[in-house]
């Protein structure tokens, strides 16, 4: 019997082991808490970026879906012939900088979905101080572009947050309906005026559909039906816009597609 | 400020709001006494689940085998109770004393669910109490369909007392959204907390894997007791015991990633980042682990059905397929743990020479990986249905056509999973998650249509020979510890998983960890303490096990012996 229970333990110890020896031997990564940025005003550019590559490699996440060729383009490498997030950003939106155009994204990524891509990114300022976003940019830019974010910019993100687009509200508070589609990032699946995708139901006629009170609630609770020919689709659009926009945002929004007959 | 919240507060400013514990510090003893407590916990809500089924399995087909079957599960509770109770207790008080401040949160939001949890508890103990100890006094006629009554109602009580702490846990997940930082504890309604985003996800996927796991625990039981038996009938019985449990376990086991993939939709919808970083932020490595652990449970599953075909006669005609079996289900695993959105910094994609690995890329993404394991599934199946045949000759006129069409059905299912696997190569990601659906449906569909045809077939089907349970070689029942220790392993990392993605969250962007135990570790540390609780919590169930020998004998019961004095 005691050949028997020698067995038995030495079976069960030399599973755990096995088990514990593999989690062991692949690469390491702990989550961290994020740490202040504690740059003055006279902090070099380099200095700024090394900080937002703390924040990119960390708790900003970012390496989950940039990278990896699938999810979201390419930043510190080549994305499709454009080159880096430092030599095309300034590009991508006219009369936008660059250092304009990257804090927009990080803060309202919905509103600049890169073609062939869903929308998909979390907003990175609800996730991380200001200062930190805009030592992100930093390190953004400095991939193939030039640092123009100063530890002014830290200093005065990190003292009046409230001046951020994240405090001011969605879509920086205006109830404008345009303004609200566009940040919402609304045709990035719908089609609006002959404008947008077609992976979820065209609006240009919702109005004769549904009235504004059934927008309204679709909008706030996108599972509370599902458009027929879309079920495939279902649990796709985000739950967020409810908490998101304001409740002026929200029948504003509604109003303008019911007028949609 | 509202006064309860203000005075929160103050008990916040006035005293600790962390305490440290030697040598594994505050948060591996709070690790280990969760970890431990759920593991009994799971125990003790999966084994009357089976417990019950097998008593009605007695009553209404008089077979008193299955009877002493539920009591023997029944009696391994008793003492699994106590233990479940012992480690809750200790987990409170390692809460209230080294998590202070968040201790004090979570009662001022949940208070009034925690004294209906003890209310619960103490019914539940003595439902079981008078289940297992009025076994032998209601045993016949209607005091036995009261007696199994009983056995019900303890798992009502047991799933709501579940369902009560998984309201807690959830919480700290997925707090309702209009909860904040600054929201006054004390002014949220206990249902609003209780009813947030994962909680039904995580009801539903618990109900399952407590199945799971009591099952594979009582197979290794089981187990444990063959390997021990002196006697050939005690052998037969503990075989028959094994296997039943080990049945129980595969079969639930096969619906479990359902629950699961509904719980992480559920996360991904409340908040994307939350389900990034589960899916391919710093635990993107788990995934793989997870997948090489389940590799492991398929294949030592697959490898006790196929030893056991040869206690069955007739079933020896089924061997050559065997090694068949065996190339689908390792490939299949090969390719489930190929990985593929790893976190690479700048460095490791110039040498990769892409962000994909050029050879392994492929086989690493979900259109891989969904088609291997719906793979796997289809050959698990095919093994129990060969182990269910093995000493049946079908009668009805219709067999053969019969056999032709559940293999037809099986080239479709693997057919419709093979074409929507290569199809979702050249979609778009939005369209290919949906091919899933698609892949499962026709797996799912196949077990159904196939099971019921078989059932249909097996109606007056000819015995080539009696199963001879008993006649095993001993390392079938290694492959039943393998099976328990994997279970519970798996158990102990997805549980880290789970409670991870909060990262250095208490209650996800509500309350802060602000203790030097922040930081959520990495996957050596958490495999060493999953490891250690491991070992804690199967060493106390080997003793909980030896304590139930020595207060009562084995309850086996040779077949037919008492089938007069079951039921009615």
């Amino acid at each position: 019997m005691w050949a028997t229970n020698l067995k038995v333990i030495g079976v069960v110890l030399g599973t755990l082991f096995v088990y514990t020896l593999i989690c062991n031997k692949i690469p390491q990564m702990q989550s961290e808490v994020p740490q202040k940025i504690t740059l003055g005003a006279n902090a070099t550019p380099d200095q700024i970026a090394a900080a937002g590559e703390k924040v990119f490699n960390g708790v900003g996440g970012c390496t989950a879906c940039h990278g990896l060729g699938t999810r979201a383009p390419n930043l510190l490498t080549d994305e499709k012939g454009t080159g880096q997030i430092g030599v095309r950003c300034a590009k991508r939106e006219p009369g936008k900088t660059c250092k304009q155009y990257l804090f927009e994204s990080l803060d309202q990524p919905t509103a600049y979905v890169v073609s062939g891509y869903q929308p998909i990114m979390p907003r990175i300022t609800k996730l991380v101080p200001a200062d930190q976003a805009w030592a992100l940019v930093a390190y953004l830019e400095s991939q193939g572009g030039t640092i123009d974010v100063t530890g002014a910019d830290l200093q005065a993100a990190a003292a009046a947050p409230a001046a951020s687009g994240a405090a001011a509200g969605f879509a920086g508070g205006s109830t404008d309906p345009k303004a609200l589609i566009k940040e919402a990032g609304c045709r990035n699946c719908h089609m609006l005026d002959g404008e947008g995708q077609t992976i979820a139901p065209d609006l240009t006629h919702v109005g004769s559909r549904r009235d504004a009170a059934a927008i309204r609630k679709k909008i706030v609770d996108p599972g509370s039906d599902v458009t027929k020919g879309f079920e495939s689709f279902a649990g796709v659009m985000p739950k967020t816009f409810g908490t998101d926009m304001n409740a002026a945002q929200l029948d504003a929004l509604a109003q303008f597609l019911a007028g949609h007959k | 400020m509202a006064p309860h919240h203000l005075l929160l507060s103050v008990v916040a400013d006035s005293i600790r709001s962390y305490g440290e514990f030697p040598v594994v510090g505050a948060r591996g003893a709070v690790w280990i006494a969760a970890q431990v407590h759920l593991m009994f916990a799971a125990f003790v809500l999966g084994v009357p689940m089976f417990a019950v089924v097998a008593e009605a399995i007695g009553i209404f087909a008089k077979d008193a085998k299955y009877d002493g079957l539920a009591k023997e599960f029944t009696r391994l509770l008793l003492v699994a109770y106590s233990a479940t109770a012992i480690w809750g207790a200790i987990l409170v008080f390692l809460l209230s004393t080294l998590y202070t401040r968040f201790w004090a949160y979570l009662t001022t939001v949940f208070g009034p669910s925690m004294w209906l949890y003890a209310g619960l508890f103490f019914f539940e103990s003595f439902t079981l109490y008078l289940y297992y100890y009025g076994w032998g006094r209601w045993k016949y006629g209607r005091a036995k369909i009261v007696h199994w009554t009983l056995g019900i109602l303890l798992n009502v009580w047991g799933t709501i007392v579940m369902l009560i702490a998984n309201s807690w846990l959830t919480y700290m997940m997925t707090p309702p959204r209009d909860i904040s930082s600054t929201t006054d504890p004390a002014t949220i309604k206990l249902w609003h907390a209780i009813s947030n985003a994962t909680w039904m996800p995580i009801n539903i996927h618990r109900l399952i894997a407590n199945v799971v796991f009591g099952g594979a625990i009582a197979a290794a039981y089981a187990s444990y007791r063959f390997l021990a038996a002196k006697t050939d009938e005690e052998r037969a019985y503990y075989d028959w015991m094994g296997y039943v449990g080990n049945f129980i376990a595969m079969s639930a086991l096969i619906v479990l990633p359902f629950a699961g993939y509904w719980l992480g939709r559920e996360i991904y919808q409340y908040d994307q980042s939350m389900g990034i970083t589960m899916m391919g932020g710093f635990m993107s490595w788990l995934w793989v682990i997870q997948a090489f652990l389940i590799a492991v449970l398929f294949l030592a599953g697959n490898y006790y059905l196929w030893i056991g075909m040869g206690r069955i006669p007739g079933a020896e005609r089924f061997r050559p397929y065997i090694k068949y079996l065996l190339i689908v289900l390792v490939l299949g695993a090969m390719v489930w743990g190929t990985p593929h959105t790893m976190i690479a910094d700048s460095k490791e994609l110039a040498a990769m020479g892409g962000s994909h690995h050029p050879l392994l890329g492929a086989l690493g993404v979900m259109s891989a990986k969904n088609t291997a394991v719906n793979l796997m599934i289809l050959a698990t199946f095919l093994s129990f249905l060969m182990y269910r045949r093995g000493n049946k000759e079908f009668t009805v006129p219709w067999a053969a056509t019969g056999t032709k069409i559940q293999g037809a059905m099986f080239v479709v299912a693997a057919a419709i999973v093979l074409f929507y696997g290569i199809r979702g190569y050249f979609v778009e990601a939005i369209v290919r998650i949906g091919f899933s659906v698609y892949q499962v449906g026709a797996v799912l569909a196949c077990i159904l249509c196939v099971t019921v045809i078989d059932t249909m077939m097996a109606r007056g089907a000819r015995s080539v020979g009696e199963i001879q349970w008993g006649k095993m070689p001993a390392r079938s029942q290694y492959a039943l510890f393998i099976l328990a220790v994997t279970f519970t392993w798996l158990m102990g990392l997805m549980g880290f998983a789970r409670s991870g993605i909060r990262q250095y969250w208490h209650v996800w962007q509500v309350m802060e960890d602000t203790s030097k135990y922040a930081a959520t570790p990495a996957l050596g540390y958490a495999s060493r303490m999953i490891s250690l609780c491991v070992l804690i919590f199967l060493s106390l169930v080997a003793f909980v096990f030896w304590l139930g020998g020595l207060a009562e004998k084995s309850t086996f019961v040779a077949s037919g012996k008492e089938g007069q004095n079951v039921g009615h």
